[in-house]
């Protein structure tokens, strides 16, 4: 039987985390605003406005442009794309269509057999959002505050092979564009959105047959969903000998599956002709240069430069480069140290994460600075305090924000290292304890972990195990 | 001579010096209007109502008015500048909104819309101390050359001759500037819409170069052929209403970012040693042949050719270098270029008169959403909306863009060199100004021309290159005719050269100054 593979291509929309939209002066953000609050007559269209560009929106766009390894074009166009939309007040969505702002560049992946994989990025274009239509008893209600939020839109090649890598992308994609700080892309927001072109071939083939298009999915899990079955539903079509039509396809997400929407023959000519209300968009160097300032050295290098400098693990690498606030606060916190950054990872990794996800917030966030981190692990490196009372003091410094040697000496964490205090502290528990104690002296060591734990009870757990035992050795030997 | 015919520049020092007030000034003109304009444009009004009117308004604003120009003389009273525009009664078109005022743009599709915000040339003149009578009829959505398309009836008629047309699409703002009905009237201009009426009407009418003024605020037409620009009665004041509404933008990126000179102050310097040129392709009309599609060419009214030889001589007088036979071959693709680029931004610009937002919407039952665009549209938008939707539609759509579109941006190109090359201070010609007629003929009688919008195009062929290259050109009265309809004539220039241009129109209207042509008023005004 033939074997066939998925040919799949996604067209991303990202939405810019600028203060205020492409065209006009409303802020950009509207999720906790009521409808209809974050407009004026330049966003609602009224007759007689005029777009003016917001050079945020462009900077960020030449920001994604570097990542992605694309040319950002020293002049490029915006254009209408016409269609009768009711929420797209002026009939027309400002695009760019054949001059945008970058063309080219590539996404890598690492592939599970730890090969990387490069998807080819067509073009990169800027345009407005248009604004939400919600059905409502048979009345369309509308809200404008999307009008004019900026997006790039961004197509890759048809590189894909597999939901799965779909799904990659999109994990990678999400992460590269909070890294270097221009979308929450938060899918279920609708900050980053998606839609798949699918098609399948026979293995060993070059050409490519006709595709369909899955729209509106807002998760990455949906997205892998909705390709996987669309991929077998295609290879059960073709395996009964039919064709694949150019079909637009929607996802329902609560029936995992897939309802088309309409076949390609009645697309819209949107008739793009150039935006004259606006100028031509030039970028020159020295706008590039100073906004490539602000471009932060990106995940996968910042990944092999721990590996390299560092010398951590593959796997801590990952973690650690999976955001940037983490791997800022794991190098900062290695710079203080001066130690093995292993341990300072290891710290990072256990502890510090755990808070991380619990709180929801990023690594810079916290009220455990780096330095406070790095002054835990050097206090439970010189025995000052050991490793349990280390983790209770990164909840206590996240908690009140003080030093962790503050909350050391104003509660009498330290360790005590007067032997003769832990020598009258065991000698009590001996005394306390006549049973245990014989039944030791008859040969039942392992009774030590427990003498240890009543010694470290009575002394609030200050005082170095490894030391209690060594006495209380000593002292049951008699 | 009432107060409401004074020139404006005099009005703002009269009322400066308390010789007069402002609301003196503004009664004189709301009396004017109240003797000659007949009732206003209105929707299903009656077009043969009132003939011997001129029916230039669709919106009266007395109260606003009043209200400004007691704004002003208790400013002057105060010891507070009042603006160099200061109790200077105006118009402005319908086709610029107005804050808290009906703006239509002369359609029934926006017969209900109130704007909630000023377009920036009228904001700019109030806040110069500006007051505004009103907003004045046009062609629907300024989609013709004679007025009479609008959905408000009543259409404006000629001062000099209530039988014919004032022109258009501005012929509101034309016939209003010409009859005292305010001292002057913002209009605008994407073929030659205030050149065009202006020269009907017997004023002056000037199309700044494009992006010397801001359009936000002007219902759009033709974006990239859309000038906003004065209509006044004299050189001086269409130089110092222009100085006000020129200049810079934030509300529109494409508004050029130079300084504005002081047009009124430069109209001063002399035009000795000036090269002015004479263009033997703009003393005939192209036009196709309907049969053959074959290009065919007339030699224009023989009296239209003369005035512009007689302006030539005049300005010779006045020390200008006269240069003939200047070549602009690509005058004849004006027409057919402008018809595809200008329906493409129309057809666009109207998608968003869809009934959802502001606006009319259709009283029908509808099914759906697209059932109510239909009938909304349908119902809203007169025959040369529908007309240029799809004319725009077609020669925009992917599989014809090419042939139609595309093409005519190449013929722009080619049009816009005709003029890179006359005014190239290395070239062969180093021009200063052309000198043409402004129209093919005088104003036409109403209802001649009106029906066939190809003949009507062809009124604006002289006008229509400045548009596509995006210069500057003015339009000035330059006698009559032998039915005592006004002829004008046209001086294009360079770009941003609008100074070069008014200083030469100064100089003509000085020049001329004791000629008899120019003591004449229009009859409406004698009866």
């Amino acid at each position: 039987m033939t074997e066939y593979e998925a040919i799949i291509g996604l067209e991303t929309h990202i939405q810019l985390n600028t203060t205020t939209k492409i065209f006009c002066s409303c802020r950009a953000d509207s999720w906790n605003d009521l409808p209809n609050t974050n407009i004026c007559p330049v966003c609602t269209g009224l007759p007689g406005v005029l777009p003016v560009l917001n050079r945020a929106a462009v900077e960020k766009a030449i920001l994604l442009a570097a990542a992605m390894h694309a040319e950002v074009q020293p002049i490029s166009y915006f254009d209408r794309k016409n269609y009768f939309y009711p929420d797209l007040p002026k009939g027309y969505q400002i695009s760019q269509y054949n001059m945008p702002v970058a063309r080219g560049g590539y996404l890598e992946l690492t592939m599970p057999d730890d090969t990387t994989k490069k998807v080819n990025i067509q073009k990169l274009h800027l345009e407005e959002d248009a604004g939400k239509t919600k059905n409502d008893f048979g009345r369309r209600l509308i809200d404008f505050n999307r009008c004019g939020v900026p997006l790039v839109e961004m197509v890759t090649a048809p590189d894909l092979r597999s939901a799965d890598e779909a799904a990659q992308y999109l994990t990678r994609l999400r992460q590269l564009l909070r890294w270097i700080g221009i979308s929450e892309a938060n899918m279920e927001k609708g900050h980053l959105r998606c839609d798949a072109n699918v098609s399948i071939r026979p293995i060993g083939v070059d050409y490519l047959n006709p595709k369909t298009e899955i729209k509106n999915v807002n998760s990455i899990v949906a997205v892998r969903d909705a390709i996987q079955t669309e991929i077998i539903r295609q290879t059960r079509e073709v395996q009964l000998g039919h064709k694949i039509e150019a079909w637009t396809l929607e996802w329902d997400e609560e029936r995992n599956v897939l309802r088309k929407m309409r076949s390609k023959e009645t697309e819209a000519d949107y008739r793009y002709f150039r935006e004259p209300d606006l100028l031509q968009l030039v970028i020159d160097e020295q706008w590039k240069t100073e906004t490539l300032k602000q471009l932060p050295e990106l995940p996968l290098e910042r990944r092999s430069r721990f590996i390299h400098q560092y010398r951590v693990p593959e796997y801590d690498a990952d973690i650690l480069t999976g955001e940037r606030s983490l791997s800022e606060y794991f190098e900062e916190a290695v710079v203080i140290y001066q130690g093995d950054p292993k341990r300072v990872s290891n710290w990072l990794m256990n502890d510090v994460m755990r808070l991380i996800n619990e709180l929801g917030i990023p690594a810079g966030e916290l009220k455990l600075k780096p330095t406070y981190l790095v002054e835990i692990i050097k206090m439970v490196d010189d025995n000052i305090i050991n490793n349990s009372i280390g983790k209770t003091l990164i909840e206590k410094v996240q908690d009140t924000g003080k030093a962790p040697s503050t909350i050391v000496s104003e509660e009498g964490l330290a360790l005590v290292s007067d032997t003769r205090t832990i020598e009258d502290t065991c000698k009590t528990v001996i005394a306390q304890n006549p049973q245990p104690v014989s039944n030791y002296q008859k040969g039942k060591t392992g009774l030590i972990g427990w003498f240890v734990g009543q010694v470290m009870k009575q002394m609030g757990g200050k005082a170095d195990p490894q030391l209690i035992r060594q006495i209380l050795e000593e002292l049951l030997k008699q | 001579m009432e107060l409401c015919d004074y020139p404006a520049y005099q009005l703002v020092g009269m009322i400066r010096r308390k010789q007069v007030s402002a609301v003196e000034v503004l009664e004189s003109a709301l009396k004017r209007i109240g003797e000659v304009d007949g009732c206003p444009g209105q929707l299903d009004g009656n077009n043969q109502i009132e003939p011997d009117k001129i029916h230039s308004f669709i919106t009266l604003t007395p109260e606003r008015a009043r209200s400004q120009a007691q704004k002003v003389d208790h400013a002057i009273a105060a010891g507070e500048d009042p603006g160099g525009l200061a109790g200077v009664p105006f118009t402005t078109k319908d086709i610029y909104c107005v804050k808290d005022t009906l703006t239509t743009a002369g359609s029934r599709i926006l017969s209900n819309f109130t704007s909630p915000y000023t377009a920036t040339p009228i904001e700019r003149i109030e806040a110069q101390g500006g007051v505004l009578l009103g907003k004045v009829n046009q062609d629907e959505f300024a989609y013709g050359s004679s007025s009479e398309s609008s959905a408000f009836l009543p259409t404006p008629r000629n001062p000099w001759n209530t039988d014919c047309v004032p022109g258009g699409s501005s012929g509101g703002s034309t016939a209003a500037v010409a009859v005292g009905e305010g001292c002057f009237s913002i209009g605008t201009d994407t073929a030659g819409s205030i050149r065009q009426p202006a020269a009907f009407c017997g004023v002056i009418g000037v199309k700044p170069t494009y992006s010397r003024v801001s359009r936000y605020g002007l219902i759009a037409f033709g974006s990239s052929l859309d000038c906003p620009g004065p209509i006044t009665r004299n050189v001086q004041d269409a130089a110092l209403v222009l100085r006000i509404i020129s200049g810079a933008d934030p509300k529109d990126s494409t508004a050029a970012n130079l300084s504005v000179p002081n047009y009124l102050s430069e109209l001063q310097t002399p035009i000795r040693g000036m090269r002015i040129g004479l263009s033997p392709d703009y003393f005939k009309i192209t036009y196709l042949d309907a049969q053959s599609g074959e290009i065919q060419q007339e030699d224009i009214p023989a009296i239209m050719k003369d005035a512009v030889y007689r302006a030539a001589g005049r300005l010779a007088e006045m020390g200008a270098d006269i240069v003939e036979d200047v070549p602009m071959q690509q005058t004849r693709y004006g027409i057919p270029a402008y018809f595809v680029i200008s329906r493409v931004e129309a057809a666009s610009n109207l998608h968003r008169f869809d009934g959802v937002k502001y606006g009319y919407r259709t009283r029908q039952a509808v099914s759906d959403v697209h059932e109510m665009y239909r009938k909304s549209r349908a119902e809203g938008f007169g025959l040369q909306p529908k007309l240029r939707i799809l004319m725009g539609m077609y020669v925009s759509a992917a599989q014809y863009s090419e042939q139609y579109y595309l093409r005519a941006l190449r013929v722009r190109t080619l049009i816009r060199q005709d003029f890179n090359e006359i005014f190239d201070p290395k070239g062969k010609y180093r021009l200063k100004a052309l000198l043409t007629p402004t129209t093919p003929t005088t104003a036409f009688r109403m209802g001649d021309i009106y029906g066939d919008s190809v003949l009507m195009q062809y009124a604006d062929q002289l006008t229509v290159p400045a548009n596509h290259a995006g210069i500057p050109g003015i339009s000035i009265p330059a006698g009559f005719d032998l039915q005592g309809l006004p002829i004008g004539v046209q001086l294009l220039g360079n770009d941003f050269a609008e100074s070069e241009l008014l200083r030469i129109a100064y100089a003509y209207e000085k020049v001329t100054e004791e000629d008899e042509w120019r003591t004449r008023k229009p009859p409406i005004l004698t009866k």
